[in-house]
């Protein structure tokens, strides 16, 4: 792999810092993405999505039709184990995803407790576009005022996440990649308001 | 595949270990995450949780700034910069606004960070609690239930005993409305600074293994009482005998000789870069 894990991963870290603390700035993950020559059933940027966060202290869930090809190869790239939806630390949700997959498993996974909030689920979404547009609005810590995007999944998962998220600072916290390897966060202190509705 | 190790003087898993916990620094304002530190092979008190979080961050495109009580030119701010810069081959400053990652203990910088910026606080004690607390498992209950009577109960003994609000230093803040934080011993003057800031900061204690963060443009309220408002200190009359600034922290300096008491400009950079500018301009002038 040419992808350089001190590096490149350092690189792509730092977006995700970005986008993570200022909920609805996209950011690129192109230059790492495009270093990625493994076939795994996922997005390039999906894997050095967890080649950065993954190892063998914490858990993952595959949520694909490919499901068991990919977990293996995250496991081989990671050592990281698989776990089931409900424990596992971080949940990938790939492109193949069914209609309403995310709102499903958005049900399932942890929260963490109001004592120990941080043990709770990092869900990564393959989506099939994150652009800056108008659909949803943005605010919340990160955000000086709001800010505006388009995310192209289906489903009812902004109202899962909406219940999910509804005692703070319990929660789940989004990051979603997109074909051309843009990415946006959606921590769980993100309100989202769409089409007049807040959600 | 190849996973080097070592790298930045730190390895890649305890960097991942760091940076997880970032991300749920981020995600939970002002909460305190734990993280599994290694040793790091550096004396502890030099800011180890400031460091971790830096070595977490820090790459080959960074500009680094170091700043201990103000100085750039401390012998800790020095030698962590030396550190850094032998291990990762990293650019440093002493220009607030060149950098891209600023570690500071016991200050925030007087000219206004920016969004391109992160702030790496070094965080002796973390938990605001403490002084009334001593159990970690009983402050951890204390912040999940919201229950911050203690806290003000601390101040509101301080006003009994003094008249004012006492802690001169890491006077706690409420930070979106949900936790009581400790933003580092910074003077009461840099608490404002937090407050929608633009730049993220995020605090490191290396000793008890805990990251939190306030993310840019986010609520940090200074704890007060309504009859006993928060107040900055006043250097209302004073400027910095050096650069002239006023509005600034300044040191209260003595001069044993003449008995005199004056004040500098305690941000030593920002001193030195004003006077760079009235010496500049005094040669345009001249020239
Ligand atoms: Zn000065």
């Amino acid at each position: 792999m040419k992808l350089d894990f001190i590096h490149d991963i350092q690189r792509a870290y730092r977006k995700v810092v970005d986008s993570m603390s200022r909920p609805g700035l996209i950011t690129n993950l192109k230059d790492e993405a495009a270093k990625v020559d493994l076939e795994a059933g996922c997005f390039p940027s999906t894997l050095v999505l967890a080649a950065m966060l993954l190892d063998t202290e914490v858990t993952f869930k595959v949520v694909s039709e490919k499901e068991e090809e990919t977990t293996r190869w995250i496991n081989q790239l990671t050592y990281a184990k698989a776990d089931a939806a409900e424990r596992a630390d971080f949940v990938f949700v790939l492109y193949d995803k069914a209609e309403d997959e995310l709102g499903q498993i958005l049900r399932r996974v942890k929260t963490g407790s109001l004592i120990d909030p941080h043990d709770s689920a990092t869900i990564i979404v393959e989506a099939d576009a994150v652009t800056d547009g108008c659909d949803f609005k943005l605010t919340g810590s990160g955000i000086e005022e709001a800010n505006y995007v388009n995310v192209s999944v289906n489903g009812n998962w902004m109202e899962v996440r909406q219940q999910q998220n509804a005692e703070f600072p319990m929660g789940v916290d989004l990051i979603f990649v997109d074909k051309n390897h843009h990415l946006l966060c959606l921590p769980r202190t993100t309100q989202i308001l769409s089409e007049g509705r807040k959600l | 595949m190849q996973i080097h190790y070592n790298f930045a003087f730190f390895d890649e898993g305890s960097k991942r270990e760091i940076r997880r916990a970032t991300l749920k620094a981020i995600a939970i304002p002002g909460y305190q995450v734990p993280f599994a530190s290694r040793e790091m092979p550096i004396a502890r008190g030099w800011g180890t949780g400031g460091l971790q979080l830096t070595l977490s961050l820090i790459g080959k495109d960074d500009v680094l700034k170091v700043i201990d009580q103000g100085s750039d030119e401390s012998v800790n701010a020095v030698n962590i910069k030396k550190l850094v810069m032998k291990t990762a081959g990293i650019k440093t400053t002493e220009e607030t606004q060149e950098a891209t990652i600023i570690q500071s203990r016991h200050r925030i910088p007087e000219i206004p960070l920016t969004e391109g910026q992160i702030l790496v606080l070094q965080v002796p004690l973390p938990e605001p609690l403490r002084d009334y607390e001593p159990s970690e498992y009983n402050t951890k209950r204390l912040h999940a239930e919201k229950e911050y009577s203690g806290a003000w109960l601390m101040l509101f003994e301080q006003i009994m005993k003094y008249g004012h609000m006492a802690s001169d230093f890491d006077h706690p803040v409420m930070v979106e409305n949900r936790y009581v934080m400790a933003p580092s011993p910074i003077p009461r003057f840099d608490n404002p600074k937090m407050h929608y800031s633009k730049a993220l900061i995020l605090l490191g204690a290396g000793r008890e293994k805990k990251i939190y963060a306030v993310p840019p443009y986010t609520k940090v309220v200074s704890l007060a009482f309504d009859d006993y408002p928060f107040e900055v200190e006043s250097f209302e009359d004073k400027h910095c005998r050096l650069c002239g600034a006023t509005g600034v922290y300044l040191d209260e300096l003595f001069n044993e000789e003449t008995g005199e008491t004056y004040y500098q400009c305690n941000d030593t950079s920002y001193c030195l870069s004003r006077l760079n500018e009235q010496s500049e301009s005094r040669g345009v002038q001249h020239g």
